[in-house]
């Protein structure tokens, strides 16, 4: 698209979504680096995302700012109003998963002082790699305005639910075998529950990038993974 | 929920009260519009955008046969207002102006009394009986035109004494005193202040329950605001006609999006 007359506005509009994509390779980080804190029980990682959560947050109190401040100045319409919208959306569902990613850190803290439950780290770590592919490429779409590209991350939501209904299933088990590892078992389904919303920020996100390209949110259901009676959500 | 969301946008009727088919204007050699087709629905308020210079004025003073009094301007096609051909040579333009009033973008009061310039329309076309109805014809578009408060004690005075958005606003309601059916507007409020502009804004919301008005605005955000449907004119050709929500959040034609987000002027 052709450039603002008013190029302060393009500058404005490019200043808040570079902050996003910043945001967004925070918070990606954070949950990769949680989760290897878990696994290699690394307590110096772990702290590093607790602490690393205020970057995060404080980004997007800048984003929200910076967005009211387009709105009240530039009066922004069609996709630029789109635009600003999305990113507002984005910061809300990055801040949330920054969140959950210094959650992950804490619990992995507490897990840290218990004995190991028997593969489940490996298990919570591949989780949420597989989300973090997912949120970088609801990313990517957003940066490349890829409708089917965010249509395919809508779609690969299913195996993060997958994922998590075989973990919950796993720590039922092993709660049932030894109620020893309870205490361990529920802040790992804690962990496991947190991977999985994060997931679901990656589907809003990009879910917001069709309405950004689109004008309209996508109309039908998205794909939902839901065979086990225990796992309710 | 249906209740809970933004209602004001709704438009009462689908009735069109203009109807404007493959309309073309000449300035001498200048084709200044281009095969404009467009229905302008009752009760509802219309805006033309579009920058300066592509027609909406032009096509604008079309509808209340303005450009009649340009003598090299041509218009060809069919305006029909109510399903009548307001072109037809039996049509006397005085009259259907007095149907189809009209604001201008400077303001224009006659060299007369406040009274006077707002009593002119109901005298000349004997819409009332006696000075009684006169005067509350008088008071009545004055409140409206949002001008009551600030001239009412001085109705004797020359309309030309009073200031730029004060003169504007007495030809509002000089328009709105003819009660027409119609009202055209060009840019009525450049020349006003922010407070004057949405009083005028809001006399706009107010007469489309009777009306049907069309504005002419270079202002986006007002064209936003007050309207409810949206015609966006570029180089003499209508781009894209539609409901104002459409046009400002999810418009179809790239030329559209272009202007309404500042890209092209």
């Amino acid at each position: 698209m052709e450039q603002h007359i008013v190029s302060a506005f393009d500058r404005d509009l490019e200043a808040v979504q570079a902050q996003v994509m910043k945001m967004g390779g925070l918070v990606e980080k954070a949950l990769l680096d949680a989760a290897e804190a878990l696994e290699r029980r690394d307590e110096v990682l772990a702290e590093q995302v607790r602490a690393g959560d205020a970057a995060i947050d404080a980004l997007e109190e800048l984003i929200q700012t910076d967005c009211a401040r387009v709105i009240a100045l530039r009066a922004p319409t069609a996709t630029d109003l789109r635009t600003v919208l999305t990113v507002m959306r984005m910061a809300a569902a990055l801040e949330r998963s920054g969140d959950y990613a210094k959650n992950l850190a804490k619990r992995s803290l507490v897990l840290m002082q218990m004995s190991p439950v028997n593969g489940a780290p490996g298990a919570v770590r591949r989780m949420a790699k597989t989300v973090v592919s997912q949120l970088s490429d609801a990313l990517d779409a957003y940066i490349a305005r890829d409708v089917e590209k965010a249509k395919e991350v809508r779609r690969r939501d299913q195996e993060v639910d997958q994922m998590y209904n075989a973990l919950f299933r796993q720590f039922l088990t092993y709660m049932l075998e030894d109620p020893r590892t309870i205490s361990a078992c529920m802040h790992l389904h804690f962990i496991a529950k947190n991977i999985e919303r994060v997931g679901d920020h990656a589907t809003g996100i990009a879910e917001q990038v069709i309405y950004l390209v689109d004008g309209q949110l996508p109309a039908d259901d998205r794909p939902k993974f839901d065979s086990l009676g225990e796992s309710v959500d | 929920m249906n209740d809970m969301r933004i209602t004001e946008r709704t438009v009462q009727t689908n009735q069109a009260k203009i109807t404007a088919r493959d309309v073309q204007v000449y300035y001498g050699d200048t084709h200044a519009i281009k095969d404009v087709s467009v229905d302008i629905l009752d009760k509802a308020v219309t805006a033309f955008i579009g920058p300066s210079g592509c027609g909406k004025s032009t096509f604008l003073r079309c509808l209340n046969r303005m450009n009649d009094t340009i003598p090299i301007c041509r218009v060809e096609g069919k305006i029909l207002l109510d399903g009548e051909d307001i072109r037809d040579v039996r049509v006397d333009p005085v009259q259907l102006r007095a149907k189809v009033g009209m604001v201008f973008q400077k303001p224009n009061p006659f060299p007369k009394s406040i009274y006077d310039n707002v009593a002119y329309g109901p005298r000349i076309h004997g819409l009332v009986r006696n000075k009684a109805e006169l005067d509350e014809v008088v008071e009545s578009s004055l409140k409206k035109a949002a001008l009551w408060n600030e001239v009412k004690d001085r109705l004797a005075a020359p309309g030309t004494g009073l200031s730029g958005g004060q003169q504007q606003r007495l030809c509002i309601a000089r328009a709105v005193a003819t009660s027409p059916e119609v009202l055209l507007m060009d840019e009525p409020c450049s020349a006003l202040d922010p407070i004057a502009t949405a009083q005028v804004e809001e006399l706009i919301d107010e007469l489309r329950a009777n009306f049907s008005v069309v504005i002419v605005t270079h202002s986006m955000q007002q064209a936003a605001r007050v309207s409810q449907k949206t015609a966006f004119f570029h180089l003499g050709n209508l781009v894209e006609y539609g409901d104002t929500t459409t046009i400002f959040t999810n418009p179809v034609d790239p030329r559209t999006e272009s202007y309404i987000s500042g890209r092209i002027g």
